[in-house]
């Protein structure tokens, strides 16, 4: 008896005879499967066990913050190292707004969407003019200067403790209801961030930032305007990340720039980029959930030592699995667009 | 016959070296006009000035009547300059066909054109090549010659007026070289373009080429039909020495 | 008007020096192994952390602990090197994050088993006291930090021009291949490369370590600042570190003590470089050659 595994079936010889299995892909890559599920889940863990709630809308953000990025690090051929300036930039924005102009959350978002993208284009220069060693350089010091100033300017954003008193977002009468609300709305962002980015990187503006990922001047000889899709690519997605700073404002009512810009945060989002498969904003999801139950995990088992061996862990995946998890699925799939990362041009 | 191209005393320093000093050329349509020189004599770099990617310390550069000295790469693209590379630098991880609709969307302005219509016309492009049956293989993966081809696809498919052919026959074999001459002459024929051939290989600028440009140290010492520079004492000279 | 003019020029002087010391590892690292050591704050931290360690956990002298931790540090530097550095020093990407993480991870050691309140200090004072210059008075052992500093630079300067190993790490800052082809042990000289920039940073840590505080955290400070300079005086070379580090010492000068604006001296570093970038892309000097 012997089994085969081909690309799109599976052959099972035995006694003579020989079956096929086609291995229809489009069944369970149906995307309907995985809303439903990552819909459902939510709804089992409120009834069977809450807290895990928290954990399903970290893991939720976290996932939608690798998906922009995935777009401005095709688009710009670069990496950047500081995504999370522009969640300073966008809970920073809501927070005050909230606090001081008592806006609501619907007036802080468009304020906070519009704080990123003007933030976006100040820095989208920054890919033109620097190659791409200085400019992940650059870009990792922006955050750990934004957050010097908020400690500088400390009656502005108060510094350590951070600004109190945000208007929540969400108001159903108890808590656990609110929880489950706020995971809903992180799921609905993060479902919806994944289809914008996903139907732009199969459109035809895709093609030139994967010209521009891949050959910036050969790109500029053939007729693609490299700076206009720089700098789109980098204000577009940094208004999406400022708003996902929007949201974590209004969910936690506390906004520190002490939690997100340092590299800590940095490093996570980055880690889940990478067990996403890199650029692969469908493996963002995987690595957003694997990261945030790590997290989680590693709290209720390790206690204080956990921020230890949180990064240990962390270090260990990246050199064992430099394709990430997703990375793995991903491979055998040869025929589709998969950027390479490029730090050093 | 139109002149497209002129060249006014155009001069590029990098530091202290000079490696175009004031060269001056026009180029009429539909011809093809050979450059020539010994290594280092400049011609990549001359022509790296006329498709913008390196900006001219002087002089003047008009195509079409248009001054586009000052213009960034991709605008004289789409006024209809293209290029091919000395070293075939493909887009790694793009396939061939993929390689070959970012020149269809980005080349030319071809009004109401959607990205299915791209691909349409890069397999048109890449069957005039030779390439469609490797359409999905990754750029990188392919063969010199099939490389070089791609990159004459990448290039035509701009829709260009004029296109510089850089070194094509560098690395082949015979057989593939006088493939790829007739594929040059081909294109000249269907697509109507005019062709700036830099090559070492006197033989097919001989056939190929109605006039030729002999650059030597930057500066331009011949200029004529092929035979008239093949005889041409400076030129023998540039190349084998006193 | 004397006073500012003392202010600035004894403060550029003393803080210009200092960050020679503190930047000139980083940049030679970029410049030589061509890769970006993100992971250069554990150093800092390293040493204070080791050296009360062995102080506190075996009751050492200072001398001892400081030759114990020196040895440490080699290690740590090889197993980076061989772990890290030669497996992905062409995926950057990879590389760069696992530095960091090699920081964070001893940077959270050090908070886990010597919080701030443990009350680590390093007695390093060489010459304690203040002296007043002119009008300025300042701690003598940050005169002596920036003596060191000088001394140090010196000694490397010394090194590279003169000496037959210096000579190879030059060339292989201009080109690898090539000197792989005329016999130069690379990846010695890479390793060697590694160890070697612990010493000035070792230095300027035990020198200021008295005088300005020590927290787990302090090493990304001073990365900063080395990221600064390296970047303004183009990656790598020493001769541009050197112009770039006083430029920012006289930045940090003028903007901390002169105007008195301590707090804006890291957002006035990054707006000099930031213009620099712009003006002139590649830096002071030739970037990526060492000398």
């Amino acid at each position: 008896m012997e089994l085969e595994v081909k690309r799109d079936r599976l052959v099972l010889r035995a006694r003579g005879n020989k079956w096929e299995w086609h291995i229809e892909p489009r069944y369970w890559r149906n995307p309907l499967i995985y809303v439903g599920i990552l819909i459902i889940v939510p709804v089992v863990v409120y009834f069977v066990y809450r807290p895990l709630l928290p954990t399903i809308i970290e893991a939720n953000l976290l996932a939608t913050i690798a998906i922009p990025l995935a777009l401005m690090t095709i688009g710009t051929g670069r990496m950047n190292f500081g995504p999370q300036f522009y969640i300073g930039i966008g809970g920073y924005t809501a927070a005050l707004l909230s606090i001081h102009y008592h806006l609501n959350p619907g007036l802080t978002l468009i304020a906070a969407a519009l704080g990123g993208l003007l933030f976006g284009f100040l820095m989208s220069p920054l890919a033109i003019i620097s190659g791409g060693l200085y400019y992940s350089l650059l870009t990792l010091l922006f955050p750990l200067l934004f957050l010097e100033l908020t400690l500088i300017f400390v009656d502005l954003f108060k510094g350590d403790t951070g600004l109190a008193g945000i208007a929540p977002l969400v108001s159903v009468g108890s808590f656990s209801l609110n929880l489950l609300a706020y995971t809903f709305i992180t799921l609905i962002m993060m479902l919806f961030y994944l289809f914008i980015v996903d139907k732009i990187l199969r459109s035809r503006y895709a093609v030139p930032m994967a010209a521009i990922n891949d050959d910036e001047e050969v790109a500029n000889g053939i007729g693609v305007n490299i700076n206009k899709v720089k700098i789109i690519s980098v204000a577009i997605p940094a208004m999406m990340i400022a708003i996902i700073g929007w949201f974590y404002a209004h969910y936690y009512g506390t906004f520190s720039g002490q939690t997100f810009l340092p590299l800590t945060f940095m490093l996570k989002i980055f880690m889940v980029t990478m067990i996403g498969g890199r650029t692969q904003i469908y493996g963002a999801i995987v690595g957003g959930y694997f990261i945030a139950f790590l997290e989680l995990i590693l709290i209720r088992t390790a206690g204080d030592m956990a921020s230890l061996i949180f990064p240990i862990i962390l270090l260990i995946l990246l050199l064992v699995l430099p394709e990430g998890l997703f990375g793995l699925y991903r491979k055998r799939r040869y025929r589709e667009y998969k950027p390479t990362l490029h730090v050093r041009r | 016959m139109a002149e497209i191209l002129k060249v006014t005393d155009i001069t590029k320093h990098f530091g202290g070296l000079t490696a175009v000093n004031g060269v001056s050329l026009s180029i009429n349509e539909g011809e093809t006009v050979g450059l020539m020189g010994p290594n280092g004599a400049g011609k990549t770099t001359l022509v790296n000035m006329i498709c913008g990617s390196y900006s001219a310390d002087s002089g003047k550069i008009e195509f079409m009547g248009k001054d586009i000295t000052k213009l960034p790469p991709w605008k004289r693209c789409k006024l209809g300059i293209s290029r091919t590379y000395q070293i075939p630098r493909p887009f790694p991880e793009l396939t061939a066909m993929g390689s070959v609709v970012v020149s269809a969307l980005h080349g030319k302005d071809r009004p109401n054109r959607s990205f299915e219509d791209a691909y349409t016309e890069a397999t048109c492009y890449l069957e005039f090549v030779g390439l469609f049956s490797k359409r999905n293989i990754l750029a990188r993966d392919l063969t010199l010659f099939e490389m070089r081809g791609l990159e004459l696809a990448r290039a035509l498919a701009t829709g260009p007026k004029l296109i510089f052919v850089d070194e094509v026959m560098a690395g082949l074999n015979p057989g593939e070289a006088a493939k790829a001459v007739r594929l040059i002459e081909r294109a000249k024929d269907q697509f109507g373009v005019t062709v700036l051939w830099i090559e070492h290989v006197m033989a097919v600028l001989m056939r190929a080429a109605q006039r030729v440009i002999v650059l030597h140290y930057g500066e331009k010492i011949a200029e004529g039909p092929p035979q008239e520079v093949a005889d041409n004492p400076l030129v023998i000279e540039s190349y084998l020495g006193k | 008007m004397l006073v500012v003019i003392e202010t600035t020029l004894i403060y550029t002087f003393l803080l210009g020096s200092l960050y020679l010391l503190v930047s000139l590892g980083f940049s030679l690292i970029c410049g030589v192994l061509r890769i970006f050591h993100l992971g250069y704050a554990y150093i800092f931290t390293a040493t204070i952390y080791f050296t009360w360690m062995f102080m506190s956990l075996f009751g050492w002298g200072l001398i001892p602990s400081i030759a114990a931790m020196l040895v440490i540090q080699a290690g740590i530097a090889i197993a980076i090197y061989k772990g890290l550095v030669v497996r992905y020093m062409h995926q950057e990407e990879i590389l760069i994050l696992g530095l960091l993480f090699v920081a964070i991870i001893l940077e959270q050691a050090a908070l886990r088993f010597y919080p701030i309140q443990a009350g680590v200090y390093l007695e390093t004072t060489m010459i304690p006291g203040l002296s007043k210059i002119g009008q300025v008075t300042v701690s003598n052992q940050l005169i002596f930090a920036a003596i060191l500093g000088i001394v140090v630079t010196g000694l490397f300067v010394l090194f590279f021009l003169k000496t037959k190993l210096g000579l190879a790490v030059r060339a292989i800052s201009y080109d690898v291949y090539s000197s792989r082809l005329m016999g130069i042990r690379v990846e010695r000289v890479f390793m060697f490369i590694m160890v070697l920039v612990l010493i000035p940073v070792i230095l300027a840590t035990l020198a200021i370590a008295p005088i300005w505080a020590v927290d787990p955290s302090m090493g990304w400070g001073y990365m900063i600042i080395a990221i600064l300079v390296s970047v303004l005086g183009g990656l790598g070379n020493i001769k541009g570190t050197i112009i770039a580090s006083y430029i920012i010492g006289f930045c940090h000068s003028v903007v901390g003590f002169v105007i008195n604006e301590p707090q804006f001296m890291g957002l006035s570093a990054l707006i000099v470089v930031l213009i620099m970038l712009i003006v002139r892309p590649q830096g002071i000097a030739r970037s990526e050659t060492v000398w």
